[in-house]
């Protein structure tokens, strides 16, 4: 209870970290804070072309289908790798002064966060250029079904960024971690086509949850699975949970081990 | 009230001779993850009231550092506890967290923030702040334009501004110009009035005398004496004196000064073809062959103590006969000053060696040279003034002191008011 009183006080800090990072991102670039939503336009250029052309899928609106799970996706997967590497990356702040660990982590989770807010503007335009059209009743859904997000992926920053202080392969294995994690969520597929037996898994995985409940109120146009919603916000918090005690115990010794 | 209370702290660090942090060292070189742990706090307790100022003093690596660095809560101790009431501010690492491409007054936020305040505090001192880093215009100019003088003044007047109860300062010496340390010195001393607590870490003794109200000296983990600052500093002073005296190896002559036919120049045959400017010069009908020093025990060395007694004996070899020699010998600056030279001739004393080797020694009974470092000469010349064997900067030697007043000679004083 106190460390939260602490990090709370310590919001300006975070606030102006995240700004750092977000105005930092890009600088120097020619097209500068454009990248923020031409990068995940391009993205999804390329898997619209693979899966439309090549791999062919009989969705509907398939770019629209797609869009709606990669921007969530890649707002988790930067948070779990890059979020493992921000610790590490700050340890000139950690070995020279005090403030609550916890910011790192936080702000870094919170910049991506932001990132994918400004992707969504490329979604909403997508959706409405396309002729696809908003949810209005869904969209009161959306900022749940975020805040679930944000709690599984502040969770997984937690435990990944503690755990690179030591382990510094971690930040290594995490790439192909993600990567596999993304094919294991049915982001680029529905998961009408998983084999039955490997449904548990995909049950388990949280994400698959929370990209569902995206894909309900913006693509299929519908209430999200409220079981669904739950039980990723559940998951959300006790990885959060899971995160921070991982982080309260190994953060101590991270002045020594940087 | 207490500011600060540590009590019976150890801290160990792990030392790993060779580490390895990555999977494929961690399994293959177990072994190598051996480590040795170095214990650098022993149980250490103090407190520090309200308002009061405390120097932590000790040599290198005997935990000072360690000490603020578990008072800012950078790294925690093993065991103890400490209890600190009110707002840290350590001014261990100025200007850490400065972005350098966002101007003065957008890291004046940012460092702020670091230090726990809000926007709306730190608007309400930004004013403060940039008057006292002298920055004028420049605050709006980005960091890495600045000279790294603006970029410590920057950080110390964001550090000093932040209305911290406990300022934990190591080494601030180091910024900025005289004027902008003497500006820091009042700027604590106004802090320390108004009742903020403080902790100063320095090698400089005399801004701990200055300043603190209390000392605590440090050796090896171990709190070596508590108490008023000034008598820790002069016990921590003669301690080092002592030390450094005791430690010293007795160093053979000959390794500072080699023997004359390898790297002297040849004995001159003429008086006008002697070359003075040189290192050492001289006829060489008498030749100098070492130079001892030796101190109050007897022991040949190279460290004395200001008021002990010195030695210093001039051991010879005659080539050519003469009648009489003059031996001198002089005490000079590191810098080349003269301070005080004097030969057997302006004493009136009639030296006439044999014709084999021999030693002369001159007796100092209270060496009144002040702590520094100071080189020798000595000399023999013939009755005339004739140069013989004459050595500039034989050796130099250190002094030590526990006497320190400024300058090179101790003078016997005593202070009395009158009115």
């Amino acid at each position: 209870m106190n460390t939260l009183k602490e990090i709370f006080s310590y919001r300006q800090m975070i606030s102006s970290l995240v700004r750092r990072d977000l105005r930092g991102r890009y600088k120097g670039s020619f097209l500068g804070f454009l990248w923020t939503f031409i990068n995940p336009l391009l993205q999804l250029l390329v898997y619209t072309a693979v899966f439309s052309l090549i791999l062919r899928t009989n969705i509907e609106r398939y770019y629209l289908y797609l869009f709606v799970g990669l921007i969530p996706w890649i707002f988790f997967s930067s948070s779990l790798t890059g979020g493992a590497a921000s610790v590490v990356a700050q340890k000139d702040l950690i070995k020279k002064i005090y403030f609550p660990r916890q910011v790192i982590p936080i702000s870094y989770v919170t910049s991506c966060f932001i990132n994918m807010l400004l992707s969504f503007i490329a979604v909403f335009a997508v959706m409405i250029v396309s002729g696809a059209g908003i949810y209005f009743p869904g969209l009161v859904c959306l900022p749940v079904i975020m805040a679930a997000e944000y709690l599984l992926a502040l969770g997984a920053a937690l435990l990944t960024s503690a755990v690179t202080v030591y382990f510094r392969d971690l930040e290594h294995i995490l790439g192909i971690f993600s990567m596999a994690w993304m094919y294991m969520t049915p982001i680029m597929y529905d998961r009408s086509i998983v084999p039955q037996r490997l449904m548990p898994v995909f049950r388990l995985n949280p994400m698959t949850h929370v990209i569902e409940c995206y894909r309900a109120v913006l693509y299929y146009k519908c209430m999200p699975d409220m079981k669904g919603l739950l039980s990723a916000a559940g998951l959300g918090i006790v990885f959060l949970v899971a995160g921070h005690f991982v982080f309260l115990k190994l953060q101590k010794r991270f002045a020594e081990e940087l | 009230m207490n500011a600060i209370e540590v009590k019976d702290i150890t801290k160990s660090f792990r030392i790993y001779p060779d580490k390895g942090s990555q999977l494929k060292e961690k399994l293959l070189f177990r072994k190598r993850n051996r480590h040795e742990v170095r214990q650098v706090l022993k149980g250490i307790s103090f407190t520090v009231e309200k308002g009061c100022s405390l120097g932590l003093i000790g040599h290198n690596g005997c935990g000072k550092s360690t000490t603020l660095k578990l008072l800012t809560k950078i790294i925690y101790p093993d065991s103890g506890e400490i209890k600190i009431n009110g707002r840290v501010s350590s001014l261990l690492e100025l200007g850490a967290g400065f972005h350098p491409d966002m101007t003065g007054r957008e890291n004046i936020y940012t460092n702020a923030s670091i230090f726990g305040l809000t926007k709306k505090e730190t608007d309400a001192r930004i004013r403060d702040i940039i008057d006292f880093s002298e920055l004028g215009e420049f605050i709006d100019d980005p960091v890495r334009t600045y000279s790294s003088g603006m970029y410590m003044r920057l950080a110390f007047a964001v550090a000093i501004n932040v209305d911290a109860d406990i300022l934990l300062i190591d080494e601030i010496l180091a910024v900025g110009d005289a004027n902008f340390q003497t500006k820091c010195f009042d700027r604590l001393r106004e802090l320390k009035a108004e009742g903020t607590s403080m902790i100063l870490v320095t090698h400089d003794l005399s801004s701990v005398e200055k300043f603190c109200d209390r000392a605590i000296w440090l050796n090896d983990g171990v709190i070596c004496r508590e108490g008023k600052a000034a008598e820790v500093v002069d016990a921590y002073y003669s301690f080092m004196n002592r030390r450094k005296a005791e430690n010293s190896a007795p160093v053979p002559a000959v390794e500072e000064a080699p023997p004359a036919e390898e790297t002297s120049p040849a004995p001159a045959d003429d008086a006008d073809e002697m070359d003075y400017s040189a290192n050492r010069f001289g006829m060489r009908y008498i030749e100098i062959t070492s130079v001892c020093m030796r101190d109050a025990s007897g022991k040949d060395t190279r460290i004395f103590t200001t008021g002990d007694s010195l030695s210093i004996e001039i051991n010879y070899k005659v080539n050519r006969p003469l009648d009489e020699y003059v031996f001198g010998f002089g005490f000079y600056t590191i810098e080349g000053a003269c301070l005080y030279g004097n030969n057997t001739q302006l004493d009136r004393l009639k030296i006439s060696p044999g014709t084999d080797t021999g030693t002369v020694a001159v007796d100092i009974p209270h060496l009144p040279l002040l702590a520094g470092k100071y080189a020798l000469n000595a000399a023999i010349v013939d009755k005339d003034g004739t140069p013989m064997d004459f050595y500039r900067k034989y050796c130099s030697f250190e002094v030590v002191s526990d006497d320190r007043s400024e300058g090179y000679i101790s003078i016997d004083h005593k202070w009395r008011t009158i009115r």
